[in-house]
């Protein structure tokens, strides 16, 4: 089973590089071996599509606004969740969903299961390169989240310890 | 007096939203286009080395990431007194017209075809990039994806990295091409021109050949005769890497051409208290408000306005398919150029011509003998204390500017980005169109939308790629309400 892990946002706009913090973290903690690959992308649409063809399984992780929760609140959704995040489309290349049905129709191996791992944000239209508190706070659970998902239990694997 | 807010802007904006105001009557007593402006980017760069620009602009949007990567390189060129050597200038235009490949194809199967291959009125789940492929035929669909692909690849060869271009610094470019890559990248830019070609023959089969359409595109509600702008080359002819800014006026005649380092001469920024955003406009004209005709300095930039302010295409094919565009949609030619076309949905066509002329330059270039030279670079002299960029992205022309101290540490920095240009046509091209569609005693219903978002797609804006769209669906809500913000009746989609 081939497993992508897609940190999905802008890495210099504050919250919303939320997404992309956690999969640098959790690149980290994964064994080399794990065989799962990582990747950050910024929106999509047709380029988070292709991102993640070929792939069984992909875990996004991105910012989300609900307003309905506090900064930091750690969501699991799905494609068809009515939760939102943030940047699961794009302004250029159309939405996800969308372009799984293309990439299916085409053809191209869209993944089994996608998993959405939201992470609602205070802060999403101020440049920076550093998260709020509430959100920073977060990283190590969502961080966690990721790894349970990905079947990694023991941050002591980081170590290299099997 | 009620209101109609579209909110979100399907496919393009999330953050955007139409707000149309009703008089008693029910017709169309003002329309507005508001978006949050992202905040703080100037902030962000001051203090920072001005050699890093090229890679923080680039992540400001995923849409566009190689036009600010090249707006920048060329600013540093200008902040360092370095001037590229020819083969650098050559190769980041080669990364350029590839990107615009992707970029025009993608916009106009995903995003600004549907509206015609589908059909305006046709439900909104429909008029997307899966429609056209199951009206067209799945196979356009994989050209599609594989034109994105290979020149993706092209881009993350020449550009040293995917998505978002490393390669490029102060007085060039820092990664060769190859031999085996410039063979290529010479075989994907002639898949690019014949995919090029019969992304025209689609047009012209859908949307020309149909008389409806062709009325559509014609008619007085997609109809702003402003001025226009755009990058020229010294021919006068179209160019998306360099040349010189060149403004025309409603009738065709040159107000002016400038060097892009002295736009601040040419260019204002009108502030409205309704919106976040700034409305450039012309100083020489003056602003005159939201309205069109040479007293009003509002000007356009976008791939129809590049055409109106040039001679012609610098490629023989794109020349070919420029003058078929103004012979059917134009009103003849003075002093021996075109007269401009006014009709904003023409923006379409005017975006395929591009696309060819962007696979047609892209395979100039990689067959140019120079493409291969390891000579990339000119040495950066002492800090100029100012530098400005300027190429045409996409969606209009993109200006960076930026002052550093000695040391080359930023003190200022200012852009005009393409679609900023674009600010207050889009406002008039929102406003004209629904005055034309909704009028007394008419149901709002969601075709009359769509029409109305059409004015606005056209010009493809890129406001920010954020959203807070539902996952997998886009919803479209249409509050109508009385004079005290009461909801009278509600429109949604999704």
């Amino acid at each position: 089973m081939r497993t992508i892990v897609v940190g999905l946002g802008n890495p210099i706009l504050s919250d919303d590089s939320v997404g992309i913090k956690v999969a640098a973290l959790v690149r980290e903690r994964l064994p080399a071996d794990a065989g799962i690959d990582m990747t950050e992308a910024y929106a999509g649409g047709l380029r988070l599509m292709e991102a993640i063809a070929g792939y069984d399984r992909a875990i996004i992780v991105d910012a989300m606004k609900s307003g309905a929760h506090p900064p930091g609140t750690i969501m699991r959704l799905s494609l068809d969740s009515p939760a939102t995040t943030r940047n699961t489309l794009c302004t250029h290349d159309g939405e996800l969903s969308t372009a799984l049905a293309l990439g299916r129709d085409l053809g191209l191996a869209m993944p089994e299961s996608i998993e959405i791992i939201g992470i609602e944000a205070a802060e999403v239209e101020q440049f920076g390169e550093e998260l709020t508190q509430g959100v920073s706070g977060a990283l190590p659970q969502a961080v966690a989240e990721v790894l349970r998902l990905c079947g990694v239990r023991d941050f002591a694997l980081k170590r290299g310890r099997p | 007096m009620s209101r109609i807010s579209i909110d979100p802007i399907t496919r393009l904006e999330g953050h955007g939203r139409i707000d149309i105001f009703l008089d008693e009557e029910g017709d169309v007593a003002n329309a507005y286009f508001q978006v949050p402006e992202l905040r703080g980017f100037e902030q962000f760069c001051v203090g920072r080395l001005a050699e890093d620009m090229p890679v923080i602009t680039n992540r400001i949007c995923g849409v566009c990431p190689e036009a600010h990567h090249m707006a920048a390189s060329k600013a540093l060129d200008a902040l360092f007194g370095a001037d590229p050597p020819s083969a650098a200038k050559k190769v980041r235009e080669l990364l350029y017209s590839a990107f615009y490949v992707t970029d025009h194809t993608t916009h106009f199967y995903a995003l600004g075809g549907p509206d015609f291959i589908i059909g305006p009125d046709a439900p909104p789940g429909e008029r997307n990039i899966l429609g056209v492929i199951r009206k067209v035929g799945l196979d356009i669909g994989r050209q599609v994806i594989d034109c994105r692909a290979r020149n993706h690849h092209v881009i993350k060869t020449v550009g040293g990295r995917s998505i978002h271009p490393v390669a490029g610094l102060p007085g060039g470019w820092s990664r060769p091409i190859t031999a085996a890559e410039r063979d290529e990248i010479v075989v994907i830019a002639k898949q690019n021109v014949e995919f090029a070609l019969f992304t025209l023959k689609v047009f012209d089969d859908i949307v020309l050949k149909n008389p409806a359409y062709l009325d559509l595109v014609t008619s007085d509600t997609y109809s702003h005769a402003t001025y226009y702008m755009g990058l020229v080359d010294e021919r006068n002819r179209v160019n998306f890497y360099d040349g010189m800014v060149r403004v025309v006026a409603p009738d065709g005649a040159e107000l002016v051409k400038y060097h892009a380092r002295d736009y601040a001469s040419h260019i204002a920024e009108r502030v409205e208290p309704w919106s976040y955003l700034k409305y450039p406009y012309l100083k020489a004209v003056g602003w005159k408000g939201f309205v069109d005709g040479p007293y009003s300095g509002v000007y356009a930039a976008s791939p129809l306005s590049r055409l109106n302010v040039s001679d012609g295409m610098a490629t023989p094919r794109a020349q070919e398919h420029f003058e078929r565009l103004y012979e059917t949609l134009g009103s003849g030619r003075v002093n021996n150029r075109y007269r401009p076309v006014h009709f904003r949905l023409a923006t379409h066509w005017a975006r395929l011509v591009e696309l060819l002329y962007a696979a047609e330059r892209m395979l100039e270039l990689a067959e140019d003998p120079e493409i291969t030279s390891p000579e990339l670079r000119t040495k950066p002299g002492p800090i100029t204390g100012s530098g400005v960029g300027c190429v045409e992205a996409p969606r209009g022309t993109l200006t960076h500017h930026y002052e550093a101290d000695e040391r080359g540490v930023l003190t200022r920095v200012n852009m005009i980005v393409g679609t900023t240009n674009n600010h207050a046509p889009m406002t008039m091209s929102i406003r004209k169109a629904a005055e034309r569609l909704i009028t007394k005693g008419k149901v709002v219903e969601e075709g009359m939308l769509n029409r109305i978002e059409m004015a606005f797609r056209l010009y493809d804006p890129c406001l920010s790629c954020a959203t807070h769209a539902a996952v997998g669906r886009m919803p479209l809500r249409v509050h109508i309400r009385d004079a005290i913000g009461g909801i009278i009746r509600t429109v949604s989609r999704g």
